[in-house]
This record gives C-alpha cells, structure tokens and sequence, in this order.
C-alpha cells in the first residue's frame, strides 16, 4: 500500500500529448528560482505551510499507515513536516499528473490540493475594471482556474475510484494590492500563462489599488485576498473497494427512512 | 542587469507607491467610487469614464512624491 501526496499549487513538467498547453512551464521554473533566490524565502511560504498542514490532516484522517509515500512537487517540505504516520517519504520536484495514477499500487491513495476556484478573484475583477478605464479593454491576469466541479471529472476519467473533493477558502489580508502583488511574485505564483500581457502599466496599478480598495476593502484598511484550496482525495481502484450497488438491486426504500425510530423488522429472533 | 538604469529607477518608484497610496486616500476612494458605481448601473464602464477622479488621483501621488523626494 502506498500514498501520493501533491502539495504543488502550479503544474510543472512538460504536457503529454493532448494536454492543453495553457502554462509555460519554462518560465514558471525562472520564476521558482527566482523566488527560491530571495533573501528570505520563508517569509512567503505562509500559504504552502497552511495548505500542507491541511493535506497532512488528510493523511491523518486516513485510518492506515503507509509504508511509502511520494511528495509531489514538495516545495520546502510543507507536507512533510507535519507526517509521521508515514514509513517512508520521497521528495520530488516534477509531476505529471496521469503518471500519479500510474506509479500507484492498487488500493493506494492520491491526496491533492491545488488552488482553484474562485481564487483572487478580488484581484482579478480589481484588474479587469482599472483595465477597461484606463486602457480600454482587458486581458487576462490571473491563472484560469479548475472549478471544483471539474475536479471531480478529470480525477474519474483518470481512473481514481472513491473521489472525495472539498474546498476550504483562505483568507489573507494585505495592506494593499501593492503589498497582495508583491507577496504573489516572491512566492513564485506570477502569472506564466502563455497568454499573459508582459506589462503592466503603473497608471493601470494605480487604479487597481483604488477599485480594489473601494470594492473589497475591510473597515480596518486591509484587503482581502482569498484562495480557494482544492483537496482532492482518490484511490486506486482494487477490489476490496465498496464498488457502487447494482441497479435495482436495493430492498429498502428512501420511504422507509421515517421508520427508522421503530424496531427494524428484522430482527434477529431473541435467544431463549 | 548592473548598476542605475532605467528598471532599477522604476521599481524604485514602484516601491514608494503604497505609502503614496495611503496619503491620497480621498482621491482613491472618489476614483474607485466612480468605477464601482457602474457595475450596479446601467452605464456600461468604458475607457476614460473616470478619468476626472483619476487625474485627481494623480495628481495627488505625484505631489506627494515630491514632497518626501530625497
């Protein structure tokens, strides 16, 4: 029995055939580097050790012990560092995410957790709205993001059986967008996609600060900022597994649920 | 890239920003108004709508800037 655990929050490595080419994987490497390079890296690192402490609660809530697990895409160890339930634990930087499927042993478990959603939203409408009055039009400046009602498709056609996906939504606030942009960069997480605009204009700033304040400010001057955390958990299928009933194969009805007070009708026959 | 140029100058600027930011609270809010306002009405926001409260804005930050310049 084995474990895989994907504490990454941006895909790396290269796409197989078929995937679409959203993200250039080149740049966002420069961009760990560059980040990884910084005076004082853990002092962006607030996000990955939240949502590693949270994949590791999953782990817990596993009732088994593993003897092998994979980090994927482990970063400085936010996982790692909250698991003992594990035998033993390898660190690895690359991904790909069929291949989890693959390298499992039957009856192994993938636990997932990636931003989606509705994350920075806040910066995202903020930049759209100073784009169109200062610039005219827009273009894309956040990830585009998988709904968590998607998750549950791509995880199935890959195979995992017994998905569990839940969202649990971070807030962090900041001084400002400045401060939000700033903190985004030293963590790594510029935007890298391919159909990213190279510039941004320091009027268009400017006016994202103010909307961004007028939109979602707090009372005490902060800004909110939220991530929406995607947790996924999915196993690989082996025959233990409850698999789902066959059809027309139930003998009791949802009707009955009202009943469930009264003693069952069937009863085991009392001993003498 | 080594020495003073044209970057390093930017971003230099770019980093006084927030404390800019924050002396120009008025103007900010009046621009951000002004945007927000159109997304409960139904005036569609297009390019230069604001551009009163934003030039207000501006003018506002770069006053300031001269005001604390080395």
């Amino acid at each position: 029995m084995s474990a895989m655990v994907y504490g990454g929050v941006s895909q790396t490595g290269s796409p197989i055939g078929g995937a679409m080419n959203v993200f250039d994987r080149n740049m966002k490497r420069k961009q760990k580097q560059w980040a990884a390079s910084l005076e004082d890296p853990d002092k962006y690192e607030y996000l990955k050790n939240e949502v590693g402490s949270r994949v590791a609660d999953r782990v817990y809530d596993i009732a088994r012990t593993f003897p092998l697990a994979l980090d994927v895409g482990c970063g400085r160890s936010h996982i790692a560092e909250h698991l003992s339930k594990v035998g033993l634990l390898f660190l690895t930087d690359v991904s790909e995410s069929t291949l989890i499927f693959h390298v499992l042993k039957p009856d192994g478990v993938f636990i997932g957790a990636m931003v989606g959603g509705e994350t920075l939203y806040e910066l995202r409408c903020s930049l759209q709205l100073a784009e169109i009055e200062r610039e005219g039009g827009f273009s894309p400046h956040v990830s585009p993001y998988t709904a968590v009602t998607d998750l549950g498709n791509i995880l199935g056609q890959v195979g995992f059986n017994m998905l569990t996906v839940d969202i649990d939504d971070i807030h962090i606030h900041y001084p400002g967008v400045f401060e939000v942009m700033s903190d985004l960069q030293a963590m790594g997480e510029s935007n890298c996609a391919w159909n990213r605009k190279s510039m941004l204009h320091r009027d268009t700033i400017l006016a994202t600060a103010a909307i961004y304040k007028e939109m979602y400010g707090c009372d005490d001057g902060s800004v909110p900022a939220t991530f929406e955390i995607l947790f996924m958990i999915g196993w690989k299928p082996h025959e233990s597994q409850a698999k789902p009933a066959r059809r027309g194969s139930a003998n009791i009805s949802f009707g009955d649920l009202g009943k469930i007070n009264q003693s069952p009708s069937m009863d085991k026959p009392k001993e003498r | 890239m080594s020495g003073a140029n044209v970057w390093t100058r930017s971003r230099e600027r770019m980093k006084r920003l927030p404390e800019l930011f924050a002396q120009c609270g008025p103007e900010a809010t009046a621009y951000g108004k002004c945007v927000t306002a159109t997304t409960s009405s139904k005036e569609e926001l297009r390019k230069d709508l604001c551009i009163r409260e934003f030039e207000a804005l501006k003018t506002c930050i770069l006053s300031a800037a001269k005001k604390t310049v080395k």
